[in-house]
């Protein structure tokens, strides 16, 4: 259910988030950070919506691009290995240096593209994993007024809707 | 030079890229969308079999050794791919047959399974495999592991029927135990030897101690004998092949537990050759009782896949047992043993895939697989009844088939060595696997025809699927039917390989961990301090962990 206040952190939060990842994403080669991590912190900014505003928008959002994201994602790491070929040797980095106005001096190179196809999978993945549990969560919830945590395996076995419920979410996969 | 050692990337980047642009492109759901993943699968499949192809012509006919070191980073410090004949033998193998099964499967696998991935599945599978008999480093070997088990245990249980979940859930915790000893010998490896790499182990371990070696190789055989489904660690395969649909078996069959018997060969041969002899008691007996065990545990099996899966097993022995004696005998015959495992090994990569897919078009026929529910199959499907015979009696070992010669040049060595105890084993496992392939054949086409309990109606009626199942089968059996009779090129190509298997020497020569040392290092351009190991073994001063990276 979405709560108040975190409906207001997640202002906040969500943008901040992103921009920590885009910061670990890029500083990732040289020091602490890199895809995974910076993927991992892409998702937590998702899972924050999924909390304050409810899985099914996040999914009508999202969700559709999810799959596209972990196959891009493996394609652009690939391709950043086939990138190393051109210098000889698969997987070989190949370095630019670019000239920006404000910047400065800036090396780019392959490395970089190939941690940004494994953020792209890390957030693609993570996210369908916390959307996939949400739903879970969401279909198990209905537990009877009065059963302790300590029944909770038995309720749900024995509770019709909630067996209807988890066979119907199978044939919607 | 730098082009061919490029080619040892192919066969994981292919398959992971054209997953990759399946995913990307052609998204899960529509029919058509799915005719596109056929189109895409097939296209990478018929690719990895052309790279295949040019690695086997290249490592194992011309005899060369393929070395990659990725990105340019020299041995201990980047990652290395390696290929000489024997991995190059199993890629070749590997395509083959997933190139077969792959007709089967787009026949018989379901929209719903189609719908949920079955496709890239597919090809992460064949990605794991390949990087399996390709890594040169225990890590990769390692991570390579995990993506196969992965891909099967999604494979395994898509669809969700309760049998199947039940049978993966059995699968991936045993899978998982297994990795774990092998997580911790490779943590062994690194906390005492210093090094992944496995040509700068197969360097240092003669230098460590002991009880290093000791620890080092029972866990790697623990590990990789669970993988291979040896005598006392193959609770996973029969409780979990059954369940997925046949293609899934077929594959699995011909394709899993081969990678763990791979990483024994490679293993025993690079890193320990001395325990071969003196480890050879044991090795002789587990894989005796493998035999024994797989052929009377199929004795027992009501099911036709239950009774292939259980002569997985059995055969896995059989391969263990041409390691075992792989460096006993006169020295004219060194390698002779693992030549003929090697054989023996494509033997049974074809013709248990063949015969599984072939159990598998009867199972959807008569709608079960169990032997005392089907029958009299032979009128009604006469080309699937010759072709189950031919491969069942290849894999009992009757010439002219691949199964005579492999199982005729290990017995001549297990009897040459004069371990007169196993090969009668041997001898005892090959006739019940006769009698269990007889039993199948006469269960399932000859009795009285019986109805059956659900026709797949949809396979019955097009034509064109049926060809699709029957077609592979066909292929595989007459390979089989051509490694037979050119059973002497066979043989000879796989003795080549073995004893090239056997040269560690130039296995580390050709990854050449330790050419930075050599060159400026050791001439003192270093500060070269000695480690502090905690095995306490006197590592030379040269060998040290904590070097700069090279020159980009």
């Amino acid at each position: 259910m979405p709560e108040l206040y975190l409906r207001l952190l997640n202002r906040i939060l969500t943008p901040l988030l992103l921009l920590l990842a885009i910061y670990l994403l890029l500083r990732g080669h040289n020091l602490p950070g890199g895809g995974f991590i910076a993927g991992l912190m892409a998702a937590a900014a998702f899972e924050l919506q999924i909390l304050s505003r409810g899985h099914d928008r996040v999914r009508r959002s999202i969700g559709p691009y999810l799959n596209s994201g972990i196959g891009l994602g493996l394609a652009i790491a690939i391709c950043s290995g086939f990138a190393g070929l051109l210098n000889g040797v698969f997987f070989k980095g190949l370095w630019f240096d670019l000239h920006l106005p404000l910047l400065g001096e800036l090396a780019v190179g392959t490395p970089v593209i190939f941690d940004l196809g494994v953020f792209l999978v890390v957030v693609s993945v993570a996210t369908s994993y916390l959307l996939g549990l949400s739903r879970i969560s969401d279909s198990a919830a209905p537990i009877p007024d009065g059963a302790s945590s300590l029944e909770l395996s038995d309720s749900f076995e024995s509770d019709p809707a909630v067996v209807a419920d988890d066979s119907s979410l199978r044939s919607e996969r | 030079m730098a082009l061919s050692a490029n080619l040892l990337a192919a066969p994981v980047a292919a398959p992971l890229l054209t997953a990759a642009l399946i995913l990307l492109v052609a998204r899960w759901g529509g029919r058509t969308l799915i005719r596109h993943q056929v189109a895409l699968t097939a296209l990478a499949l018929c690719l990895n079999l052309g790279i295949a192809l040019t690695l086997f012509f290249g490592a194992a006919v011309q005899d060369r050794r393929f070395v990659l070191q990725f990105g340019n980073w020299t041995a201990p410090f980047g990652i290395t791919a390696y290929a000489d004949g024997l991995s190059a033998t199993l890629l070749l193998l590997t395509a083959i047959v997933a190139l077969a099964v792959y007709p089967f499967a787009v026949a018989t696998i379901d929209y719903h399974r189609a719908r949920m991935g079955f496709h890239p599945l597919y090809l992460f599978l064949l990605m794991g495999v390949n990087g399996a008999f390709l890594s040169g480093d225990l890590f990769n070997l390692y991570v390579f592991f995990e993506v196969l088990l992965m891909a099967s245990f999604v494979l395994l249980t898509v669809g969700a029927q309760p049998a199947q979940t039940n049978s993966g859930i059995r699968y991936v915790v045993l899978n998982l135990l297994a990795s774990t000893v092998f997580l911790v010998a490779a943590g062994v490896a690194y906390g005492t030897l210093g090094t992944l790499n496995m040509a700068q182990i197969a360097e240092r371990l003669p230098l460590a101690s002991e009880a290093v070696r000791t620890i080092f190789a029972g866990l790697l055989m623990v590990a990789f004998g669970s993988k291979a489904a040896l005598f006392p660690l193959f609770f996973w395969l029969p409780a979990s092949y059954h369940t997925p649909p046949p293609a899934v078996t077929a594959l699995f069959g011909g394709l899993l537990t081969k990678v763990g018997i791979y990483t024994l060969f490679r293993s025993f041969t690079l890193f320990f050759p001395e325990l071969l002899i003196s480890w050879q008691p044991a090795l002789l007996t587990i894989a005796g009782a493998t035999m024994l065990v797989g052929a009377l545990g199929a004795l027992a099996q009501p099911g036709i896949r239950r009774v292939l899966s259980f002569h997985i097993i059995s055969h896995v022995g059989f391969m263990l047992m041409g390691l075992a004696v792989a460096l006993s005998g006169n020295s004219l015959a060194i390698g002779f043993g693992l030549g003929a495992a090697i054989l023996y090994l494509c033997h049974h990569m074809i013709v248990k895939t063949a015969l599984i897919m072939a159990g598998g078009a009867v199972e959807l026929y008569m709608g079960s697989d169990r032997l005392a529910s089907i029958g009299g199959l032979v009128t009604r499907q006469p080309l699937l009844a010759f072709l189950f015979f031919m491969a069942a009696i290849s894999l009992a070992g009757v010439p002219p088939f691949s199964g005579f010669i492999s199982k005729l040049s290990l017995l001549q060595i297990t009897l040459d060595t004069r371990h007169w105890v196993v090969s009668g084993v041997s001898v005892f496992a090959s006739l019940l696997t006769m009698i269990n392939m007889m039993r199948l054949w006469r269960e399932s086409f000859w009795d009285e025809y019986s109805r059956p309990s659900r026709v797949p109606s949809r396979l019955l009626q097009s034509t064109r699927r049926q060809w699709m199942m029957l077609v592979p089968v066909a292929s595989l059996v007459l390979f089989s039917l051509g490694l037979g009779i050119f059973g002497e090129p066979a043989f000879r190509l796989s003795m080549q390989v073995a004893q090239n298997a056997l040269d560690r020497d130039a296995y580390i020569e050709a990854v050449s961990p330790s050419a930075l040392y050599s060159s400026d290092l050791r001439r003192g351009a270093f500060n070269a301090t000695v480690p502090t190991s905690p095995g306490g073994n006197n590592l030379p001063s040269v060998m040290l962990d904590d070097l700069p990276s090279p020159a980009r």
